[in-house]
């Protein structure tokens, strides 16, 4: 942004350079693009006219304005999914956040085994879902997983007192936060030591010199050079977890991929709608508001880094 | 001076416990997942629970590749890692370029509208999106899953933070010296871009990998599928054998890990030797 | 790092021995599609007289490792059809319908579809696309009369769109080894629901790992719910469901009281049914009679360790005929933009007819057209309990089909599926359950 000021060429030069570079720029951008909007915008485009219209996939589509998005208004299970997908969201992004940073900081100090230890952390990140969410299941099961097992011989506390885990409605979000958490932290920690790495010592050096202890240069220089790393995270966090669908049918859906009450969030309720009831429509409808509350979130952060930036 | 030293050690001794325990929580279900591959149905819930089963049942392992063609899946899902890795990489990490460090008209809007699908669940549009597929021709061949996973928006997005970082006076003196723009991508931005190129290889290749619901619904012949799938069904097939299923699940595991063993040096080692700015 | 290097060298290696393995199996691999592939093979050399034009036919199917019957009807039709040759497609329980109505409206080139459910099947003959059969029946002359009126059960509008080959009705599989061993007489085949969970509640005992129950729901709506219809008097698609407190009440009571599982913990852990009877960890469950085929096999193959087991007839409510039982049907289709359409209508005539029927039959399942000698054929399998009293168990007096159709049925089903998993893991009480479902269905069917 800054190299347009240093040479200042003369307005004609600046316009045929200008117009050369645009089309540099977008030769680089053409092969992604041009797969991107093939494959996913053009289909995109249409499953958003979807919204306005009724169709059950195969016969002849109907138009019906807002219709769509009134019924949505009134629609009790829609918000029960809206509700779950908040709460799942507002517990995992912080926790995430805060496990990842932790643990980033603590592997960039210079210690024995650090590789092992930045190599253990990533590796549920990289094991596969269907595998891995198999095992949680196992281990969460309430009365023959070795957890309530381990805090039934520890604790002496008998198994109907024990968390039910993700078969208690009460648990079930809590269940799936953990396991969420555990399953992405070593991802964003590794985004965060990349962050971590690119600060420069010579700003720690000028806080020690100023007589700021750990904490005070935690705060006044870690957390704000971390910023555009923040905001990466939070918003892939964000979004990550508003579109939520494969950890919620690994660990809670049983053979009929069907979720209860309880476990249902938005992208599930999506998808029933528009292959269980045929309704493709209504379901894109409810894709809309989905994507517009992502699209504030990621509004709100994108301004917050231009300022900060 | 003495203070500060035992300060220090204490300090350490409560980091490497704290390491410690993150690290079991981080492994335990994975030795649960490997000492349950090798028990018995009956045995893989007892407590308390043995870690090494007395006689190791290494049948199990024998038995799933009987149960399913795990040969051919994970061919298929290596096979499909890599070629959508590739494009992926070299696209994004194109198109990233002229977003982080070129001027050009509409860029800014062009991105957002990039970063906003994004947020659109794949759910969403996978219906139009497959009949689209189908009318191409594209149904039942690994084409289609190339085609959904090549050109994600997010590879885009991640190189061009990282490009961000790189000071723009170093395009600008290769500039000078006479480099055109593919030539500062290819001399200077990619070699820069090796830890951000690995992690965006990584989470490629593990997304990839992992994907079950795409070839669930494109990959429908037995020769195409893809390991997730497969472990999938046969999950469902076999709920209760469950010392199959761990068996299963760990030979999913392993190529996950090759690749990501191999590459971890980029991230432990290669993160710290470029400046990026976070 | 350095000694990564010779562990992940050692792990290459590992994979590439894999991958050998991989190759080397690869064809014998499709093991699970054998018998038509090869008999297809053979089939140009062997018929190159008559020239028939060879047909490969698609047939979208669930499970194709865990069922007995699709290779031994397949190698029965190839045997008579050598120029046709059949390919399965698998598409997986889970969601089995969703993903054959996805694939069908993206323009899939499957020939013959199995119906695994009726609001399924409502969906597809909303979206048009299975072949009306109506007009081939006639020109067939396919005596529909066989199906005991189940045919009758899914016309849409006068038309009919598909052929059951598979009927399969509710049934009590105990186990007597644990009955034995607790002293009490098994299950009779006259048994009201009163009397049933009264000998569940014998059959109890233990607690832990050792713990045996007396009874077994799998999370199914209909192992719970459907005990409502046994009476006739009302329907799952009426708009009221008042009718299902009581069934509610005694299976709750039962959950609370440790008879059976807990639903919650079964759901989220997935745990199969079939696991929990092989295990001897019940004494008895209500299921499909298509686990009767399973059982056996499992017996067989030393991993149902429940050897020793026996089949009663449906619990009733009082004043009901013992045999009333719910019912469900499998049948085939065809696909309405298929391009062998001529070749997938016989195929789905032999499957669904006669000869289709004594093969379904020899695998242990029952097929759509039963009578006295394809019952006896299931019941004289080696395998199959021996007292009498399991053999009756196989007679029917009255069928209710789990959901009967109503061109809403799949909307139906999605509500009644919630307000049940609301139910048994208490999210609800059963009073709010039942007026949740009063004004969502009632708003349904308007």
């Amino acid at each position: 942004m800054s190299s347009n000021v240093l040479h200042k060429p003369s307005n004609k030069k600046l316009g045929r350079r200008k117009a050369k570079q645009t089309l540099v720029a977008y030769s680089f951008i053409a092969p992604n693009f041009i797969g991107f909007a093939v494959f996913t915008l053009v289909p995109l485009v249409f499953a958003l006219v979807l919204s306005l219209l009724e169709w059950d996939g195969a016969n002849p589509i109907s138009f019906v304005g807002i219709d769509n998005f009134l019924r949505l208004a009134k629609d009790a299970q829609f918000r029960r999914a809206l509700y779950n997908t908040v709460i799942y969201t507002v517990g995992v992004v912080p926790l995430t956040i805060v496990c990842a940073l932790a643990l980033a900081i603590l592997l960039n100090k210079n210690i024995k085994g650090r590789n092992f230890f930045r190599t253990v952390s990533f590796f549920p990140y990289v094991a596969s879902l269907v595998a891995v969410a198999a095992v949680w299941n196992f281990m969460f099961s309430p009365v023959r997983g070795p957890i309530n097992n381990f805090l039934n011989a520890f604790t002496g506390i008998p198994f109907e007192q024990l968390p039910g885990w993700g078969a208690s409605k009460d648990w079930a979000i809590i269940t799936v936060i953990l396991f969420t958490a555990w399953k992405n932290t070593g991802y964003y920690m590794v985004i965060y030591l990349a962050g971590l790495q690119g600060i420069n010592p010579e700003l720690y050096e000028a806080a020690e010199i100023d007589g700021a202890n750990s904490w005070n240069k935690f705060r006044s220089v870690t957390v704000p050079q971390l910023y555009p790393t923040t905001f990466f995270v939070t918003i892939m966090l964000i979004i990550n977890s508003f579109k939520v669908y494969d950890i919620f049918i690994n660990l809670f859906a049983g053979g009929d991929n069907q979720l209860s009450d309880a476990t249902r969030v938005l992208v599930y309720q999506i998808y029933n709608t528009a292959f269980r009831s045929l309704n493709f429509g209504y379901a894109s409808a409810q894709a809309i508001v989905l994507f517009v509350l992502v699209l504030i979130v990621t509004l709100i952060q994108f301004r917050g880094e231009k300022r900060l930036g | 001076m003495v203070k500060q030293n035992r300060k220090g050690i204490a300090g350490r001794i409560f980091i490497y416990i704290l390491l410690v325990i993150l690290a079991l929580i981080m492994l335990v279900p994975f030795a649960w997942m490997l000492s349950s591959s090798l028990k018995l149905n009956k045995d893989v819930f007892t407590f308390p629970m043995k870690w090494i089963p007395q006689s190791p049942r290494w049948q199990n392992y024998i038995d799933i590749w009987k149960k399913i063609p795990l040969g051919i899946f994970i061919f298929n899902t290596s096979k499909l890692s890599a070629i959508v890795t590739f494009l992926q990489l070299i696209t994004s990490s194109f198109a990233a370029y002229a977003f982080a460090k070129l001027q050009f008209k509409g860029r800014n809007a062009l991105f957002l509208g990039y970063i906003a699908t994004i947020a659109v669940p794949w759910q969403t549009y996978m219906v139009p999106q497959f009949i689209m597929m189908s009318k191409m021709g594209l149904n039942n061949t690994h084409l289609a899953i190339i085609c959904l996973q090549a050109f994600s928006a997010f590879g885009v997005f991640l190189m061009r933070q990282f490009y961000l970082g790189v000071p723009d006076e170093l395009c600008e003196a290769a500039r000078i010296d006479g480099l055109n723009e593919y030539g500062i991508w290819a001399k200077i931005m990619l070699p820069l871009s090796k830890p951000a190129l690995s992690t965006l290889t990584i989470f490629t290749f593990v997304n990839t990998w992992n994907d079950f619901l795409g070839p669930q619904i494109y990959l429908t012949k037995i020769e195409l599928k893809t390991i997730q799938i497969g472990l999938r069904m046969f999950i469902m097939q076999y709920s209760s054998e469950y010392g199959l299923i761990m068996a299963a699940s760990v030979v999913a595991l392993i190529p996950v890990l090759i690749i990501f063993l191999s590459l971890q040096k980029y991230f432990v080692q290669g993160v710290a030797s470029v400046g990026i700015k976070g | 790092m350095k000694r990564v290097i010779p562990v992940l060298l050692v792990i290459a290696l590992a994979l590439g021995m894999f991958a050998g393995c991989g190759q080397k199996e690869n064809p014998p691999a499709p093991e699970s599609k054998p018998a038509a592939e090869k008999t297809a093979d053979a089939a140009p050399a062997k018929d190159e007289p008559a020239k028939a034009e060879s047909v490969n036919l698609k047939w979208a199917i669930w499970d194709l490792d865990a069922t007995a019957y699709y290779n031994p009807l397949v190698e029965a039709y190839v045997a008579k059809n050598p120029h046709v040759s059949i390919e399965y497609i698998d598409l997986g329980s889970a969601d089995f319908m969703t993903m054959l109505s996805t694939q069908l409206s993206g323009g899939a080139d499957l020939d013959v579809l199995t119906i695994k459910d009726i609001p399924g099947y409502a969906n597809l003959v909303k979206q048009n696309h299975l072949e009306p059969l109506n007009s081939y029946i006639s020109s067939q002359g396919i005596d529909t009369s066989l199906y005991g009126g189940t045919t009758e059960q899914i016309t849409v509008d006068g038309e009919v769109y598909a052929l059951p080959f598979r009927s399969d009705f509710w049934v009590i599989f105990y186990n007597k080894d644990l009955f034995d061993k607790a002293g009490v007489d098994y299950p009779t085949n006259d048994m009201t629901l009163a009397q049933y969970d009264e000998l569940a509640r014998k059959m109890t005992s233990g607690s832990g790992a050792d713990k045996i129950f007396g009874c077994h729901y799998h999370t199914w709506r209909s192992a719970v719910q459907l005990f409502g219809i046994l009476d006739g008097k009302n329907t799952i698609v009426d708009g009221t469901y008042d009718f299902l407190k009581p069934y509610y009440e005694l299976i709750l009571k039962q959950q609370d009281d440790g008879i059976c599982q807990d639903y919650a913990t079964l759901k989220t852990s997935s745990i199969h049914y079939s696991g929990v009877f092989y295990n001897n960890q019940i004494a008895m469950m209500n299921m499909g009679s298509w686990f009767i085929a399973t059982q056996i096999a499992k017996v067989k193959a030393g991993e149902s360790l429940a050897t020793n087991w026996g089949i009663a007839k449906y619990p009733h409510p009082d004043g009901v005929q013992a045999g009333t039982t719910l019912g469900t049907i499998t049948s085939l289709a065809v696909n309405s933009n298929s391009k062998n359409k001529e070749a997938a209508l016989d195929f789905m005539k032999f499957v669904t007819g006669p000869e289709g029927a004594a093969v379904v039959a020899k695998t242990g399942t029952i097929p759509a057209i039963t009578n006295d000698e394809v019952v006896a054929s299931i019941t004289s399998m080696d395998g199959f309990p021996t007292d009498d009293a399991s053999k009756e168990a196989l007679k029917t007096s009255k069928t209710y089909l789990e959901m009967p159709m109503h061109d809403k049925s799949a909307d139906i089903e999605t509500v009644l599926n919630e307000c049940h998993d609301n139910i048994m893991t208490k999210n609800t009480t059963i009073d709010e359950a039942i007026a949740d479902m009063n004004s969502r269905i009632g708003e349904i069917l308007k």
